[in-house]
């Protein structure tokens, strides 16, 4: 019903033509409209990118990561890894507050983090990543050590992630815990103003940020979940920025004349995965048949209106651990039909695709990539599955059809995190197992220090993976914006973060 | 007094309902997946002992019936407790039904205005030109689907005549097009039982006494006609009101209403129990209490009724 809602709109803003400037709104003041709310600020208690795209004006870490990438200080000034990887040494930034007053220091960062690998932490979904620290001391005001239990390679980028954002030991042991859930205080360049559930959040600049106060007077958000609702809002001037356009909208906001398409490479790749046992897809001579019959860039030009990229592996260009020699199956159906009788596979057979319903998108790319398999003579169908039955019951227990959705955006941009958890044994994206040499191979660079080695044994996986034709890897997604044009210097993070200190608008 | 034992008998009907449905929901929904798993959906290295936290946190390693008769208390006290995810949760359905109500009984209104008049014109004036138009927009008013209303509305007024916001709840002018897009669709329907029952009603005896002692045929119809045929409009209402009910959620997505029906679906891809329980079991009585309310206005409205 969604989906149909919002081709229909989509259909009928193509022909509505009227599109005029947008009224003023209070100076300076910039409205986003975003899909989700994530309805809890604190962030421990989160994994959603609605938060981050909301909380990363409002907190910092230790350290940051800008527009390329790249890490940049945040409240730490510097810092210095131990030969052995065991131990981190930050030096913290001096003379900074949060909102409500309260200095930041040392015992700030150690209660951040006694919190989140503690009892509070335990309750919320970012713990798990940060396991591997052990211990965090005070040495002086501004110096903390970090005492890891093993060395952890992608530390220092996950320091820059929602779970481990700086908060006010103070504030919330006086507050509450459930006070501090809706009425957040960081150090960040946006103070929080005020929030109403389901709606808006508002937040004003922080004149006194350490790295100079942002442009804007004031962000609001609003979450309106209608992909449809967001674009009218848009173009009727109610919003000014809008987050999770969809794709077959990007046509619409193209033709219109107050507002524009920003797009960025995104962390999300989307495959299917195959089922290597009990199955047809046993074979790595059909899994590989099945990777020649698919035109990749056919998909991306008829559904994401050009905005992705095919890919070999599943990861992204900007990934770690992305190997640029790595080509791809061809497409190839000849090829495919051979390959696909030398199995022994006759013409007919069929297979199913499990999918997560929810994702109109995919909706369409799953039903044309039966046409890409019926080609080659198989009799694919489609199984759509609701996200919590298809997330609880059917993968993590082996129970999915000859092919599945995969679709994973994993937010360091490092390939451990895809590659770990849809290779190795035990995983959950992993229920049917894969080799002995991969494990070996996944094992190994997490307890290596040295990038250069992690970065060589990364992609010999994603060539030992490619090799088996454990998936059909199909594109990496751009993340796609809809701005209107009075907004100035919008430029958007690969990670999904909106961090809007340099947006400013035009009079 | 017969019609407080009747009270009393319905209201005791009601308690069994609730109870069934509250069971059934809280036990259904248990099973359609793990909330500590949905939560951890898009983490790194989890382990079955992180699984194990979250759900103590959460208290879902307490046995069901523990878990439910917490809930039911909580319902008895108003102590609704709190979600999974989204802090305290009498603060949120308070909200949420304050605005799914103002926006139901708007389109009632709505939908009871335009309905009235016209079924009682299209019925005294059958066979008109006048009464073909009637039926021929209810008809089409029950062809299309209302969330397709809704999005024409937003395109026409906000999109293009900039008169109305496209969505949200800032003020009276957002009630406007929800209100209208689900009162049309009542109409359509609701147009033909009152033109139809009308119909019926002014063709039996009682009326022809009425018109051979000489009443005005406003006071025929208006006093007499009108209020038989209500009785057929109002158990229809109460019907209507569950599927109303289902109705509202879709409006409510297009129009970005923050009421009842954003919520449940909020909670359904979260799996947030506490919330969707509570929900659902607010809707069940409210339609409960609804039911019970037609059965009263029958009392007052045909005085043979009272007597039975």
């Amino acid at each position: 019903m969604t989906d149909l809602k919002s081709r229909l709109l989509t259909a009928a803003l193509v022909a509505t033509t009227a599109l005029t400037a947008a009224p003023a709104l209070a100076q300076g003041t910039l409205t986003v409209a975003q899909r989700q709310d994530p309805a809890n600020w604190d962030p421990v208690d989160t994994f959603l990118v609605a938060w981050g795209s909301v909380a990363s004006n409002i907190y910092d870490g230790l350290v940051r990561r800008d527009e390329n990438l790249e890490l940049q200080p945040g409240l730490a000034e510097s810092w210095e890894v131990s030969e052995d990887g065991l131990k981190i040494r930050f030096e913290l930034r001096e003379g900074v507050q949060f909102h409500n007053g309260e200095p930041f220091d040392a015992n700030a960062v150690k209660y951040t983090f006694d919190r989140l690998l503690g009892d509070v932490g335990a309750a919320g979904p970012q713990r798990s990543n940060y396991t591997t620290i052990e211990s965090v001391e005070v040495v002086d005001d501004t110096t903390v050590d970090f005492h890891m239990a093993q060395p952890d390679p992608v530390i220092l980028t996950k320091l820059a992630g929602y779970g481990a954002m700086i908060v006010p030991p103070q504030y919330i042991e006086e507050m509450g815990q459930e006070h501090f859930d809706m009425n957040p205080v960081g150090t960040g360049p946006f103070k929080f103003v005020s929030y109403d559930q389901g709606a808006r959040i508002e937040l004003e600049a922080n004149e006194e940020y350490f790295d100079g106060a942002p442009a804007l007077d004031g962000l609001v958000y609003r979450f309106i979940r209608e992909d449809a609702t967001r674009l009218a809002e848009l173009q009727s001037g109610g919003v000014d920025l809008v987050s999770d356009v969809a794709f077959s909208a990007v046509p619409t906001i193209e033709a219109a004349d107050n507002a524009d398409i920003v797009a960025v490479s995104g962390p999300t790749i989307y495959s299917l995965a195959l089922k290597t046992k009990d199955a047809v897809t046993e074979d790595v001579r059909v899994r590989r048949a099945l990777n020649m019959a698919v035109d990749k860039q056919a998909l991306i030009d008829a559904f994401l209106a050009g905005r992705g990229t095919p890919i070999a592996s599943l990861q992204g260009e900007l990934s770690f651990g992305h190997d640029p020699e790595l080509e791809g199956y061809a497409f190839d159906p000849q090829q495919a039909m051979a390959l696909l009788q030398e199995a022994g596979v006759a013409p007919g057979t069929e297979m199913t695709i499990d999918y997560r319903a929810g994702n109109s998108t995919f909706n369409e790319v799953a039903q044309a990539l039966t046409g890409f398999f019926a080609a080659v003579g198989l009799n694919v169908g489609l199984n759509p599955i609701e996200d919590g039955v298809f997330l609880n019951e059917i993968v993590p227990q082996g129970r999915t059809n000859e092919m599945f959705q995969f679709s994973w955006g994993g937010w360091t941009f490092d390939f451990d995190n895809t590659a770990y958890l849809s290779y190795h044994e035990g995983e959950k994206w992993n229920p049917y197992g894969t080799s002995e040499e991969m494990n070996e191979l996944l094992e190994e660079q997490r307890q290596s220090p040295d990038q250069e080695v992690r970065e060589e044994i990364l992609q010999q996986v994603a060539n030992l993976a490619h090799e088996e034709a454990y998936h059909i890897p199909l594109y990496n997604e751009q993340t796609v914006y809809a701005v209107a044009d009075r907004v100035e210097g919008f430029v958007p993070a690969p990670d999904k973060r909106l961090r809007l200190t340099e947006v400013s608008i035009a009079e | 007094m017969p019609i407080l034992s009747f009270i009393l008998k319905r209201v005791i009907q009601a308690g069994f309902v609730l109870i069934a449905v509250t069971l059934f929901v809280s036990f259904a929904i248990r099973l359609t997946g793990d909330p500590a798993v949905m939560m951890l959906r898009e983490s790194a290295n989890v382990t079955p002992e992180d699984l194990e936290r979250i759900r103590e946190g959460l208290g879902l390693n307490r046995p069901f019936l523990v878990q439910y008769g917490d809930f039911i208390a909580g319902l008895v006290t108003g102590d609704l407790g709190q979600s999974f995810f989204r802090g305290a949760i009498a603060p949120l359905v308070s909200g949420a039904l304050g605005a799914t109500l103002l926006l139901a009984l708007t389109s009632l209104a709505v939908s009871l205005l335009i309905s009235i008049p016209l079924g009682i014109y299209a019925a005294t004036h059958r066979g008109s030109f006048g009464d073909q138009l009637v039926r021929v927009l209810s008809l089409a008013g029950l062809s299309f689907p209302n969330f397709w209303l809704g999005i024409m509305l937003v395109l026409i007024f906000s999109v293009t005549l900039r008169w109305l916001p496209p969505s949200g709840f800032t003020g009276p002018q957002s009630l406007i097009m929800p209100a209208v897009t689900i009162g049309v669709i009542l109409t359509s329907t609701n147009l033909r039982i009152v033109r139809t029952t009308m119909l019926d009603v002014l063709s039996s005896q009682f009326i022809m006494v009425a018109r051979a002692k000489g009443l005005s045929q406003t006071k025929v119809v208006y006093k007499h006609a009108l209020r038989n045929s209500s009785i057929a409009l109002v158990t229809y209402l109460g019907l209507q009101f569950g599927s109303l009910m289902g109705g509202l959620v879709v409006v409510e997505l297009v129009f970005n209403w923050p009421g009842m029906g954003t919520l449940a679906i909020e909670a359904i891809a979260q799996r947030d129990y506490p919330i969707l329980q509570t929900v659902i079991s607010i809707l069940a009585v409210l339609i409960v209490a609804v039911n019970l309310l037609v059965d009263l206005t029958y009392m007052l409205l045909d005085p043979r009724i009272r007597l039975e």
